[in-house]
């Protein structure tokens, strides 16, 4: 793998960043459910497709946009505080994308479907474990959250992630890369 | 039932009231310092008087960008039932673990305390603060100003090889291309709706339903945007776009006397919130 940012991580990093930026600010971005937390969020999904496609260091760029963006866009006291909104989010795509290395040689589909997983939980428990530390939240709250928009939000990412990796990297047929140019550099 | 559809009329990104006040007039770079202080500060600050000292000091700025404070209510407006919900959950279980202060009431495991109080009403102002504060800075400032001013902002961190001219490209695009998405979103909704689609309009208790619905519009979508981004890959490989490499720039920026006073200023600002002992 090239080294440093390619025309080709700066711009999928931006391209998914503003689908991270269109999500929240439409809401389409949530799933409502009833817990303290308010909403299961998929928000945290661009960036762990960022992070399986183009490495680690486009995951965290698009963490960062996310982070931010649901810093601005907060309506709930938690996600005002910068480091409860940024700094963890920095973390899904890094974890998505060594999770899919160290698994992509068993299968592919299970390395794509676990990152997705593991990059979910990541935001989950990275978030809760800040605002714990900064204390929004009491631990037995946290924990309760975990589990009932922690493990929806990372079900559902495992099918977007899976769907949308897949189809990019078209397993199955002959799977060429898709630039033209870029792999000639 | 269309409003469901007009996704890009909620769009409030990059969203500038041009006034022409002197805080709309300040350098980008310096106004970004000026704010990332004053928001550090914030966030630290947990006595009474600080954050009150802190909320004065919001609706001042809003005075002198003369920039109407409803634009600042109004992103309050929808986070106050959670506010309230927050904050009777604090008030009950928080009182194990804010130690000290006078115990008021204390119950089984509900335990309320000088200091889960005041964790309690210093969160909620904290919230304000920072609402009016990020209001303040988005309205007075475009988003090419923005990403100008981060750019030179974080011009130091090149010494240690961060990629900062690629990473205000990435924000650049990332802003550049929300709307475009939301119109793509919003043609998919409209077709996926003309086939019998239905979105949002389940019961909010039937989660797996309304995600379900999600997946016909989401998953196209990451798929148009990646198919965007190989037709920005190839017109900027064409056009010898090489990342890094050293170029001109258009927007040049002089700071003045008043750009330092903002930043002073800030400084000063945060230093008394912090120092009120109460």
């Amino acid at each position: 793998m090239e080294k440093g940012l390619t025309v080709r991580r700066i711009v999928i990093a931006g391209v998914l960043g503003a689908i991270a930026i269109l999500l929240g600010v439409t809401r389409l971005g949530y799933i409502p459910v009833p817990t303290a937390a308010g909403n299961a969020t998929i928000l945290h999904i661009p960036a762990v497709i960022g992070g399986i496609m183009e490495g680690w260091g486009v995951g965290m760029i698009i963490g960062l946009i996310f982070g931010v963006s649901s810093f601005l866009n907060a309506t709930v006291p938690l996600f005002k505080d910068p480091l409860v909104a940024i700094l963890p989010r920095l973390f899904i795509g890094v974890t998505a994308y060594f999770t899919y290395v160290g698994l992509k040689n068993v299968n592919q589909y299970v390395a794509i479907g676990v990152a997705g997983f593991v990059g979910s939980m990541t935001n989950t428990l990275l978030v809760l474990g800040m605002a714990v530390i900064r204390g929004y939240m009491a631990a037995g709250v946290a924990a309760t959250v975990a589990i009932t928009s922690g493990l929806p939000e990372a079900i559902v990412s495992v099918i977007v992630t899976l769907a949308v990796v897949a189809a990019w990297k078209k397993l199955g047929s002959s799977g060429k890369q898709k630039s033209k140019i870029s792999g000639d550099f | 039932m269309s409003a469901e559809f007009e996704l890009t009329r909620n769009i409030t990104i990059g969203q500038y009231l041009p006034t022409g006040s002197i805080v709309h007039r300040l350098d980008p770079r310096f106004k970004l310092a000026a704010f990332v202080v004053l928001i550090l500060a914030i966030a630290i600050c947990n006595t009474y008087v600080g954050n009150v000292f802190a909320i004065v000091m919001c609706v001042w700025l809003f005075q002198v960008s003369k920039i109407p404070i409803h634009y600042g209510i109004s992103g309050i407006k929808p986070a106050i039932p959670f506010i309230i919900v927050l904050a009777i959950l604090q008030l009950l279980f928080y009182g194990g673990i804010a130690n000290g202060g006078a115990v008021y009431f204390e119950y089984g495991f509900v335990k309320i305390t000088s200091e889960s109080i005041r964790l309690v009403l210093v969160s909620a102002m904290r919230f304000v603060e920072v609402i009016f504060l990020s209001s303040v800075l988005t309205l007075s400032t475009s988003t090419t100003e923005l990403t100008h001013g981060m750019e030179r902002l974080l011009g130091p961190l090149q010494k240690v090889k961060f990629p900062v001219h690629a990473f205000a490209l990435i924000i650049t695009i990332a802003i550049r291309f929300v709307p475009t998405f939301a119109m793509e979103m919003e043609k998919m909704m409209k077709a996926q709706a003309s086939r019998g689609a239905d979105f949002g309009t389940g019961e909010w208790w039937r989660i797996v339903q309304r995600t379900k619905d999600m997946f016909p519009i989401i998953i196209p979508l990451f798929n148009v945007a990646l198919a965007r981004a190989e037709d920005l890959i190839l017109a900027m490989e064409a056009r010898c776009y090489i990342p890094g490499a050293a170029r001109t720039r258009f927007a040049h920026y002089t700071a003045t006397g008043k750009d330092y006073v903002a930043v002073g200023l800030s400084v000063v600002i945060s230093v008394i919130m912090l120092a009120i002992p109460w």
